[in-house]
Protein backbone atom coordinates (compact mmCIF):
# COMPACT_ATOMS: atom_id res chain seq x y z
CA UNK A 1 0.00 0.00 0.00
CA UNK A 2 0.95 3.62 -0.85
CA UNK A 3 1.90 6.33 1.93
CA UNK A 4 -0.09 9.15 1.88
CA UNK A 5 0.59 10.79 5.26
CA UNK A 6 2.03 10.43 8.23
CA UNK A 7 0.46 7.03 9.34
CA UNK A 8 0.59 5.07 6.74
CA UNK A 9 4.55 5.92 6.27
CA UNK A 10 5.40 4.78 9.68
CA UNK A 11 3.39 1.13 8.54
CA UNK A 12 5.09 0.69 5.30
CA UNK A 13 8.82 1.83 7.00
CA UNK A 14 8.09 -0.89 9.51
CA UNK A 15 6.82 -3.25 6.71
CA UNK A 16 10.16 -2.58 4.75
CA UNK A 17 12.32 -2.88 7.83
CA UNK A 18 11.18 -6.48 8.97
CA UNK A 19 11.75 -7.71 5.32
CA UNK A 20 15.01 -5.97 6.17
CA UNK A 21 15.76 -8.06 9.21
CA UNK A 22 14.32 -10.98 7.33
CA UNK A 23 17.34 -10.81 5.06
CA UNK A 24 20.22 -11.26 7.44
CA UNK A 25 19.42 -14.84 8.34
CA UNK A 26 18.90 -15.98 4.72
CA UNK A 27 22.67 -14.15 4.41
CA UNK A 28 24.25 -15.84 7.16
CA UNK A 29 22.75 -19.12 5.32
CA UNK A 30 23.96 -18.27 2.08
CA UNK A 31 27.61 -17.69 3.60
CA UNK A 32 27.34 -20.97 5.12
CA UNK A 33 26.31 -22.44 1.81
CA UNK A 34 29.55 -20.80 0.05
CA UNK A 35 31.65 -22.08 3.20
CA UNK A 36 30.77 -25.70 2.66
CA UNK A 37 31.49 -25.83 -0.95
CA UNK A 38 34.89 -24.53 -0.44
CA UNK A 39 35.26 -27.40 2.45
CA UNK A 40 33.55 -29.76 -0.21
CA UNK A 41 36.52 -29.13 -2.47
CA UNK A 42 38.60 -31.88 -3.71
CA UNK A 43 38.96 -34.56 -6.71
CA UNK A 44 35.81 -35.76 -8.39
CA UNK A 45 34.87 -32.99 -10.04
CA UNK A 46 32.38 -30.18 -9.83
CA UNK A 47 28.87 -32.62 -9.27
CA UNK A 48 30.66 -34.44 -6.67
CA UNK A 49 31.61 -31.62 -4.67
CA UNK A 50 28.40 -29.83 -4.95
CA UNK A 51 26.13 -32.71 -4.00
CA UNK A 52 28.53 -33.23 -0.80
CA UNK A 53 28.01 -29.26 -0.31
CA UNK A 54 24.15 -29.63 0.04
CA UNK A 55 24.81 -32.89 2.07
CA UNK A 56 26.87 -31.52 4.83
CA UNK A 57 25.35 -27.95 4.72
CA UNK A 58 23.14 -28.75 7.48
CA UNK A 59 25.86 -29.31 9.81
CA UNK A 60 27.33 -26.06 8.39
CA UNK A 61 23.78 -24.53 9.54
CA UNK A 62 24.23 -25.67 12.69
CA UNK A 63 27.46 -24.75 13.78
CA UNK A 64 27.41 -21.61 11.94
CA UNK A 65 24.59 -20.80 13.70
CA UNK A 66 25.42 -21.48 17.06
CA UNK A 67 29.17 -19.44 16.96
CA UNK A 68 26.79 -16.79 15.55
CA UNK A 69 24.84 -16.14 18.94
CA UNK A 70 27.95 -16.91 21.04
CA UNK A 71 29.24 -13.42 19.04
CA UNK A 72 25.86 -12.25 19.23
CA UNK A 73 25.93 -12.47 22.99
CA UNK A 74 29.53 -11.11 23.97
CA UNK A 75 28.82 -8.31 21.47
CA UNK A 76 25.63 -7.26 23.06
CA UNK A 77 26.90 -7.07 26.93
CA UNK A 78 30.67 -5.38 25.46
CA UNK A 79 28.01 -2.30 23.74
CA UNK A 80 26.73 0.29 26.27
CA UNK A 81 30.29 0.33 27.73
CA UNK A 82 31.97 0.77 24.01
CA UNK A 83 29.38 3.66 23.37
CA UNK A 84 30.25 5.61 26.54
CA UNK A 85 33.83 5.73 25.92
CA UNK A 86 34.24 6.28 22.34
CA UNK A 87 31.72 9.09 22.26
CA UNK A 88 32.94 11.32 25.30
CA UNK A 89 29.43 11.35 26.67
CA UNK A 90 29.03 13.07 29.79
CA UNK A 91 26.11 13.10 32.07
CA UNK A 92 23.29 16.14 32.14
CA UNK A 93 21.26 16.87 35.27
CA UNK A 94 17.72 18.99 35.79
CA UNK A 95 19.66 22.04 37.20
CA UNK A 96 22.67 21.52 34.81
CA UNK A 97 20.70 21.66 31.51
CA UNK A 98 17.21 23.12 32.89
CA UNK A 99 15.63 24.00 29.14
CA UNK A 100 16.64 21.36 27.27
CA UNK A 101 15.54 18.37 30.22
CA UNK A 102 12.64 20.23 30.65
CA UNK A 103 12.07 20.23 27.00
CA UNK A 104 12.84 15.90 27.02
CA UNK A 105 10.62 15.84 30.22
CA UNK A 106 7.33 17.41 28.49
CA UNK A 107 7.73 15.15 25.47
CA UNK A 108 8.33 11.99 27.43
CA UNK A 109 5.16 13.14 29.80
CA UNK A 110 2.81 13.65 27.01
CA UNK A 111 3.66 10.07 25.29
CA UNK A 112 3.94 8.35 28.85
CA UNK A 113 7.45 7.47 28.39
CA UNK A 114 10.11 6.84 31.27
CA UNK A 115 12.58 9.57 31.30
CA UNK A 116 15.76 8.43 29.32
CA UNK A 117 19.29 9.68 30.46
CA UNK A 118 20.29 12.65 29.21
CA UNK A 119 24.21 13.40 27.96
CA UNK A 120 25.94 16.05 26.11
CA UNK A 121 28.98 16.32 23.82
CA UNK A 122 31.44 19.36 24.64
CA UNK A 123 31.84 20.09 20.76
CA UNK A 124 30.16 22.97 18.60
CA UNK A 125 29.22 20.07 15.41
CA UNK A 126 25.91 19.91 15.81
CA UNK A 127 24.19 16.48 16.39
CA UNK A 128 22.08 14.13 18.64
CA UNK A 129 22.21 10.34 19.38
CA UNK A 130 20.15 7.97 20.98
CA UNK A 131 21.10 4.69 22.47
CA UNK A 132 19.97 2.11 25.06
CA UNK A 133 19.34 -1.95 24.21
CA UNK A 134 16.04 -1.72 26.37
CA UNK A 135 13.60 0.65 25.89
CA UNK A 136 13.84 1.57 29.60
CA UNK A 137 17.16 2.07 29.77
CA UNK A 138 17.54 4.32 26.86
CA UNK A 139 19.78 7.98 26.51
CA UNK A 140 19.73 10.91 24.41
CA UNK A 141 22.28 12.59 24.06
CA UNK A 142 23.09 15.84 22.40
CA UNK A 143 26.09 18.28 21.41
CA UNK A 144 26.74 21.74 22.61
CA UNK A 145 26.89 23.23 19.60
CA UNK A 146 22.88 21.68 19.01
CA UNK A 147 21.92 24.16 21.97
CA UNK A 148 23.08 27.35 20.67
CA UNK A 149 21.65 26.82 17.64
CA UNK A 150 18.02 25.53 17.80
CA UNK A 151 15.18 27.40 19.09
CA UNK A 152 12.74 25.48 21.57
CA UNK A 153 10.91 23.81 18.59
CA UNK A 154 13.69 23.16 16.64
CA UNK A 155 14.98 21.35 19.40
CA UNK A 156 12.04 19.66 20.61
CA UNK A 157 11.71 18.35 17.12
CA UNK A 158 15.31 17.07 17.68
CA UNK A 159 14.81 15.53 21.10
CA UNK A 160 11.60 13.91 19.26
CA UNK A 161 13.16 12.24 16.81
CA UNK A 162 15.82 10.47 18.84
CA UNK A 163 12.72 9.57 21.78
CA UNK A 164 11.20 7.97 18.43
CA UNK A 165 14.28 6.21 18.30
CA UNK A 166 14.06 4.27 21.40
CA UNK A 167 10.49 3.63 21.51
CA UNK A 168 11.25 1.68 18.47
CA UNK A 169 14.48 -0.04 19.61
CA UNK A 170 16.13 1.37 16.64
CA UNK A 171 19.52 1.04 18.99
CA UNK A 172 18.94 -2.52 19.26
CA UNK A 173 17.98 -2.82 15.83
CA UNK A 174 21.26 -0.94 14.77
CA UNK A 175 23.60 -3.09 17.18
CA UNK A 176 22.04 -6.31 15.84
CA UNK A 177 22.42 -5.39 12.23
CA UNK A 178 25.85 -4.16 13.33
CA UNK A 179 26.44 -7.61 14.76
CA UNK A 180 25.57 -9.32 11.78
CA UNK A 181 27.19 -7.75 8.77
CA UNK A 182 30.37 -7.67 11.02
CA UNK A 183 30.29 -11.67 11.42
CA UNK A 184 29.75 -12.07 7.22
CA UNK A 185 32.40 -9.53 6.34
CA UNK A 186 34.80 -11.04 9.13
CA UNK A 187 34.40 -14.40 7.88
CA UNK A 188 34.47 -13.28 4.53
CA UNK A 189 37.83 -11.67 5.09
CA UNK A 190 39.59 -14.14 7.28
CA UNK A 191 38.38 -16.97 4.69
CA UNK A 192 39.98 -14.84 1.79
CA UNK A 193 43.08 -14.19 3.26
CA UNK A 194 43.53 -17.77 4.19
CA UNK A 195 42.69 -18.83 0.79
CA UNK A 196 45.26 -16.54 -0.80
CA UNK A 197 48.07 -17.61 1.62
CA UNK A 198 47.44 -21.22 0.61
CA UNK A 199 46.93 -20.61 -3.35
CA UNK A 200 49.96 -18.93 -3.29
CA UNK A 201 51.95 -21.46 -1.27
CA UNK A 202 50.65 -24.50 -3.62
CA UNK A 203 51.59 -22.40 -6.86
CA UNK A 204 47.93 -21.50 -7.89
CA UNK A 205 46.53 -25.39 -7.49
CA UNK A 206 47.16 -28.04 -9.30
CA UNK A 207 45.57 -29.15 -12.88
CA UNK A 208 44.34 -32.38 -11.23
CA UNK A 209 41.91 -30.42 -9.32
CA UNK A 210 39.99 -28.30 -11.51
CA UNK A 211 36.70 -29.35 -10.40
CA UNK A 212 37.14 -28.81 -6.96
CA UNK A 213 38.52 -25.80 -7.50
CA UNK A 214 35.76 -24.62 -9.93
CA UNK A 215 33.44 -25.38 -6.57
CA UNK A 216 35.95 -23.29 -4.43
CA UNK A 217 35.54 -20.37 -6.55
CA UNK A 218 32.00 -20.27 -6.16
CA UNK A 219 31.49 -20.40 -2.44
CA UNK A 220 34.47 -17.48 -2.67
CA UNK A 221 31.69 -15.87 -4.68
CA UNK A 222 29.31 -16.64 -2.57
CA UNK A 223 30.85 -15.74 0.13
CA UNK A 224 31.68 -11.99 -0.68
CA UNK A 225 28.11 -11.82 -1.90
CA UNK A 226 26.83 -12.40 1.55
CA UNK A 227 29.41 -9.96 2.90
CA UNK A 228 28.43 -7.45 0.60
CA UNK A 229 25.05 -8.06 0.59
CA UNK A 230 24.97 -8.12 4.57
CA UNK A 231 26.63 -4.00 4.53
CA UNK A 232 24.47 -2.68 2.44
CA UNK A 233 21.22 -4.21 4.25
CA UNK A 234 22.90 -2.75 7.26
CA UNK A 235 22.76 0.60 5.93
CA UNK A 236 19.36 0.84 4.18
CA UNK A 237 17.82 -0.58 7.77
CA UNK A 238 19.89 1.84 9.08
CA UNK A 239 18.44 4.81 6.52
CA UNK A 240 14.94 3.13 6.66
CA UNK A 241 15.04 3.95 10.49
CA UNK A 242 15.80 7.59 10.41
CA UNK A 243 13.14 8.39 7.76
CA UNK A 244 10.78 6.32 10.49
CA UNK A 245 12.02 8.08 13.49
CA UNK A 246 11.13 11.49 11.38
CA UNK A 247 7.80 10.40 11.16
CA UNK A 248 6.78 9.74 14.55
CA UNK A 249 8.84 13.08 15.61
CA UNK A 250 6.14 14.51 13.78
CA UNK A 251 3.57 12.47 15.25
CA UNK A 252 4.70 13.27 18.83
CA UNK A 253 5.34 17.37 18.40
CA UNK A 254 2.72 18.18 15.81
CA UNK A 255 5.60 20.56 13.90
CA UNK A 256 6.91 19.12 10.76
CA UNK A 257 8.25 22.82 10.44
CA UNK A 258 10.31 22.59 13.24
CA UNK A 259 11.94 19.19 12.37
CA UNK A 260 12.47 20.48 9.15
CA UNK A 261 14.37 24.02 9.75
CA UNK A 262 16.32 21.83 12.36
CA UNK A 263 17.83 19.46 9.73
CA UNK A 264 18.47 22.46 7.55
CA UNK A 265 20.47 24.28 10.26
CA UNK A 266 22.10 20.85 11.06
CA UNK A 267 22.76 20.17 7.24
CA UNK A 268 26.59 20.55 6.89
CA UNK A 269 27.34 21.11 10.45
CA UNK A 270 26.98 17.67 11.92
CA UNK A 271 30.48 16.45 11.30
CA UNK A 272 32.04 14.66 14.38
CA UNK A 273 35.31 12.74 12.55
CA UNK A 274 36.37 12.24 16.24
CA UNK A 275 33.83 9.41 16.31
CA UNK A 276 34.02 6.23 15.08
CA UNK A 277 31.68 5.28 12.17
CA UNK A 278 29.98 2.60 13.66
CA UNK A 279 28.76 4.51 16.13
CA UNK A 280 27.89 8.13 13.91
CA UNK A 281 25.27 5.91 12.27
CA UNK A 282 23.46 6.29 14.78
CA UNK A 283 23.47 10.13 15.09
CA UNK A 284 21.02 12.35 14.10
CA UNK A 285 22.63 13.08 10.61
CA UNK A 286 25.78 11.27 9.46
CA UNK A 287 26.33 12.93 5.96
CA UNK A 288 27.70 10.40 3.13
CA UNK A 289 31.83 11.53 1.93
CA UNK A 290 31.65 11.05 -1.55
CA UNK A 291 29.16 12.09 -4.01
CA UNK A 292 27.68 8.76 -5.20
CA UNK A 293 27.88 7.09 -1.91
CA UNK A 294 24.14 7.33 -0.72
CA UNK A 295 23.98 3.87 -0.88
CA UNK A 296 27.11 3.34 1.35
CA UNK A 297 25.16 5.89 3.21
CA UNK A 298 23.80 5.27 6.63
CA UNK A 299 21.58 8.20 7.08
CA UNK A 300 19.45 9.84 3.60
CA UNK A 301 20.68 12.86 2.54
CA UNK A 302 18.68 15.87 4.54
CA UNK A 303 17.38 17.08 1.27
CA UNK A 304 15.24 13.51 1.55
CA UNK A 305 14.18 13.95 4.91
CA UNK A 306 12.64 17.33 4.42
CA UNK A 307 10.94 16.29 1.32
CA UNK A 308 9.50 13.27 3.07
CA UNK A 309 8.22 15.33 5.55
CA UNK A 310 6.78 17.68 3.21
CA UNK A 311 5.07 15.09 1.38
CA UNK A 312 3.72 12.81 3.98
CA UNK A 313 3.80 15.70 7.08
CA UNK A 314 2.44 18.47 5.38
CA UNK A 315 5.77 20.88 6.19
CA UNK A 316 6.96 23.33 4.52
CA UNK A 317 10.31 23.67 3.74
CA UNK A 318 12.36 27.31 3.85
CA UNK A 319 14.78 25.92 1.68
CA UNK A 320 18.93 25.80 2.82
CA UNK A 321 19.03 28.02 5.99
CA UNK A 322 22.13 29.77 6.54
CA UNK A 323 24.14 28.14 9.57
CA UNK A 324 23.93 29.98 13.25
CA UNK A 325 25.97 33.51 13.70
CA UNK A 326 29.02 32.76 15.57
CA UNK A 327 28.35 31.73 18.77
CA UNK A 328 24.51 30.97 18.12
CA UNK A 329 22.02 32.65 19.53
CA UNK A 330 22.22 31.27 23.57
CA UNK A 331 25.91 32.95 22.60
CA UNK A 332 29.03 31.45 24.27
CA UNK A 333 27.51 28.79 26.90
CA UNK A 334 30.40 27.68 27.65
CA UNK A 335 31.89 24.99 24.91
CA UNK A 336 35.87 25.23 24.52
CA UNK B 1 -4.71 -29.75 -0.63
CA UNK B 2 -7.75 -29.07 1.12
CA UNK B 3 -6.61 -27.08 3.60
CA UNK B 4 -5.68 -24.47 0.66
CA UNK B 5 -9.15 -23.18 1.18
CA UNK B 6 -8.90 -22.48 4.78
CA UNK B 7 -5.53 -20.85 4.31
CA UNK B 8 -6.78 -18.37 1.68
CA UNK B 9 -9.88 -17.77 3.47
CA UNK B 10 -7.60 -17.38 7.12
CA UNK B 11 -5.31 -15.21 5.29
CA UNK B 12 -8.24 -12.62 3.43
CA UNK B 13 -9.32 -12.48 7.36
CA UNK B 14 -5.88 -11.31 8.97
CA UNK B 15 -6.09 -8.83 5.70
CA UNK B 16 -9.53 -7.58 6.59
CA UNK B 17 -8.82 -7.10 10.33
CA UNK B 18 -5.75 -5.09 9.34
CA UNK B 19 -7.07 -2.50 7.05
CA UNK B 20 -9.78 -2.02 9.43
CA UNK B 21 -7.58 -1.69 12.27
CA UNK B 22 -5.68 1.12 10.58
CA UNK B 23 -8.66 3.05 9.81
CA UNK B 24 -9.77 3.19 13.25
CA UNK B 25 -6.10 4.13 13.96
CA UNK B 26 -5.74 7.09 11.22
CA UNK B 27 -9.70 7.72 12.88
CA UNK B 28 -8.23 8.28 16.22
CA UNK B 29 -5.19 10.64 14.65
CA UNK B 30 -7.60 12.89 13.49
CA UNK B 31 -9.44 13.07 16.97
CA UNK B 32 -6.07 13.39 18.69
CA UNK B 33 -4.94 16.65 16.31
CA UNK B 34 -8.98 17.96 16.60
CA UNK B 35 -8.29 18.11 20.20
CA UNK B 36 -5.07 19.63 19.73
CA UNK B 37 -6.96 22.35 17.39
CA UNK B 38 -9.33 22.94 20.40
CA UNK B 39 -6.94 23.50 23.64
CA UNK B 40 -5.24 26.72 21.04
CA UNK B 41 -8.57 27.37 19.86
CA UNK B 42 -10.05 27.46 23.10
CA UNK B 43 -6.98 29.70 24.54
CA UNK B 44 -7.96 32.24 21.96
CA UNK B 45 -11.58 32.87 23.12
CA UNK B 46 -10.74 32.96 27.06
CA UNK B 47 -8.24 35.93 26.04
CA UNK B 48 -10.87 37.78 24.35
CA UNK B 49 -13.05 39.14 27.31
CA UNK B 50 -9.71 40.35 28.99
CA UNK B 51 -9.13 42.31 25.47
CA UNK B 52 -12.42 43.69 25.11
CA UNK B 53 -12.18 44.82 28.90
CA UNK B 54 -8.64 46.20 28.35
CA UNK B 55 -9.61 48.27 25.08
CA UNK B 56 -13.29 49.73 26.92
CA UNK B 57 -10.46 51.34 29.32
CA UNK B 58 -9.48 53.46 26.55
CA UNK B 59 -11.98 53.55 23.95
CA UNK B 60 -14.79 53.06 25.08
CA UNK B 61 -17.36 54.33 22.82
CA UNK B 62 -15.88 52.19 19.99
CA UNK B 63 -18.76 49.97 21.05
CA UNK B 64 -19.73 48.45 17.49
CA UNK B 65 -15.93 46.64 17.16
CA UNK B 66 -16.00 45.24 20.53
CA UNK B 67 -19.29 44.23 20.16
CA UNK B 68 -18.41 42.43 16.72
CA UNK B 69 -15.85 40.72 18.49
CA UNK B 70 -17.64 39.40 21.19
CA UNK B 71 -20.60 37.78 18.83
CA UNK B 72 -17.94 36.46 16.47
CA UNK B 73 -15.75 34.90 19.80
CA UNK B 74 -19.50 33.60 20.71
CA UNK B 75 -20.23 32.21 17.61
CA UNK B 76 -16.73 30.13 17.59
CA UNK B 77 -17.27 29.03 20.82
CA UNK B 78 -20.64 27.50 19.52
CA UNK B 79 -19.46 26.03 16.10
CA UNK B 80 -20.76 22.38 16.28
CA UNK B 81 -17.63 21.01 13.20
CA UNK B 82 -14.49 21.62 12.21
CA UNK B 83 -15.97 23.29 9.29
CA UNK B 84 -18.23 25.85 10.87
CA UNK B 85 -15.00 26.37 13.44
CA UNK B 86 -13.01 27.25 10.11
CA UNK B 87 -15.78 29.78 9.09
CA UNK B 88 -16.12 31.32 12.67
CA UNK B 89 -12.25 31.49 13.68
CA UNK B 90 -11.69 33.53 10.36
CA UNK B 91 -14.61 35.87 11.47
CA UNK B 92 -13.00 36.13 14.66
CA UNK B 93 -9.56 36.70 13.26
CA UNK B 94 -11.16 39.52 10.89
CA UNK B 95 -13.09 41.02 14.21
CA UNK B 96 -10.18 41.13 16.25
CA UNK B 97 -7.69 42.28 13.28
CA UNK B 98 -9.94 45.35 13.51
CA UNK B 99 -9.77 45.96 17.39
CA UNK B 100 -5.82 45.70 16.67
CA UNK B 101 -5.80 48.33 14.30
CA UNK B 102 -8.48 50.88 16.64
CA UNK B 103 -4.76 51.19 18.61
CA UNK B 104 -3.28 53.46 15.82
CA UNK B 105 -6.25 56.28 16.83
CA UNK B 106 -5.36 55.72 20.69
CA UNK B 107 -2.02 56.27 21.17
CA UNK B 108 -2.53 55.51 24.99
CA UNK B 109 -4.47 51.89 24.12
CA UNK B 110 -1.13 51.78 22.52
CA UNK B 111 1.25 51.74 25.24
CA UNK B 112 -0.40 50.09 27.20
CA UNK B 113 1.25 47.02 28.44
CA UNK B 114 -1.83 44.96 29.35
CA UNK B 115 -2.85 45.64 25.41
CA UNK B 116 0.82 44.59 24.05
CA UNK B 117 0.97 41.92 25.85
CA UNK B 118 -2.57 40.20 25.00
CA UNK B 119 -1.84 41.59 21.39
CA UNK B 120 1.72 39.37 21.36
CA UNK B 121 -0.07 36.59 22.93
CA UNK B 122 -2.82 36.26 20.22
CA UNK B 123 -0.87 36.54 17.60
CA UNK B 124 1.88 33.45 19.08
CA UNK B 125 -1.58 31.72 19.67
CA UNK B 126 -3.28 32.40 15.79
CA UNK B 127 0.31 30.78 14.77
CA UNK B 128 0.29 27.74 16.69
CA UNK B 129 -3.43 27.17 15.71
CA UNK B 130 -2.10 27.65 12.26
CA UNK B 131 0.19 24.55 12.66
CA UNK B 132 -2.26 22.41 14.61
CA UNK B 133 -4.99 22.86 12.01
CA UNK B 134 -2.14 22.06 9.15
CA UNK B 135 -1.66 18.90 11.10
CA UNK B 136 -5.08 18.23 11.48
CA UNK B 137 -6.30 18.99 7.88
CA UNK B 138 -3.08 16.21 7.49
CA UNK B 139 -4.46 13.57 9.44
CA UNK B 140 -7.77 14.04 8.22
CA UNK B 141 -6.79 14.15 4.69
CA UNK B 142 -4.73 10.70 5.39
CA UNK B 143 -7.85 9.38 6.75
CA UNK B 144 -9.96 10.69 3.99
CA UNK B 145 -7.59 8.71 1.68
CA UNK B 146 -7.35 5.66 3.19
CA UNK B 147 -11.08 4.68 3.67
CA UNK B 148 -11.58 5.61 0.06
CA UNK B 149 -9.20 3.42 -1.20
CA UNK B 150 -10.44 0.34 -3.05
CA UNK B 151 -10.35 -2.84 -1.02
CA UNK B 152 -10.99 -0.32 2.30
CA UNK B 153 -13.84 1.65 1.23
CA UNK B 154 -16.30 -1.84 1.01
CA UNK B 155 -15.24 -2.15 4.53
CA UNK B 156 -15.91 1.45 5.33
CA UNK B 157 -19.04 2.04 3.89
CA UNK B 158 -20.56 -1.26 5.91
CA UNK B 159 -18.59 -0.31 8.94
CA UNK B 160 -19.52 3.10 9.44
CA UNK B 161 -16.27 5.49 8.93
CA UNK B 162 -17.64 8.85 7.51
CA UNK B 163 -15.67 11.02 5.09
CA UNK B 164 -14.00 13.59 7.26
CA UNK B 165 -14.43 17.67 7.17
CA UNK B 166 -11.58 19.74 6.87
CA UNK B 167 -10.88 22.86 9.31
CA UNK B 168 -10.79 25.40 6.19
CA UNK B 169 -9.97 29.12 6.62
CA UNK B 170 -11.60 31.68 4.51
CA UNK B 171 -9.74 32.50 1.43
CA UNK B 172 -8.21 35.50 2.78
CA UNK B 173 -7.32 33.76 5.88
CA UNK B 174 -5.86 31.06 3.91
CA UNK B 175 -3.86 33.50 1.75
CA UNK B 176 -2.09 34.63 4.95
CA UNK B 177 -1.44 31.31 6.50
CA UNK B 178 -0.16 29.75 3.37
CA UNK B 179 3.17 32.74 3.26
CA UNK B 180 5.56 31.16 4.85
CA UNK B 181 6.17 32.60 8.27
CA UNK B 182 9.25 34.57 8.60
CA UNK B 183 12.28 33.10 11.10
CA UNK B 184 13.62 36.36 12.95
CA UNK B 185 16.41 35.43 14.99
Amino acid sequence: MRAIGLSTQVWNNNWRCGMLLAGFPLLLALLLFGLSLMAAEGGGGFAKSWHLAVRQFPLFLLWGGAAAAIWFGIAWLGHQRMLDVATGTLPVTREGEPDLWNSLENLCISRGETMPRLGIIETKALNAFASGLKRSEGTVTVTRGLLGALNPAELRAVLAHELAHIRNGDARLGVIAAIFAGILSLVAEVLLRGRFRTSLIRGGGGNNRRGGGLAAILGIVLILLAAGLGTALRFALSRNREFQADAMAVQITGEPDALITALRRIEGHSSMPEVPAQIRAMFFDDAALALGARFWATHPPIEERVAALVRFAGGRDPGPTPPPGPGGRRAQTGAP
Amino acid sequence: MEWVIPAIFVVLLVWLVMIYNRMVALRQTTGQAWADVEVQLKQRHDLVPNLVETVKGYAAHERGTLDAVVQARNQATAAPSPEAAGKAEAALTGALGRVFALAEAYPDLKADAGFRQLQSELSDLENKIAAARRFFNNAVQEYNTSTEQFPAIILAKNAGFMRMEFFALAEAERAAAETPPSVKF
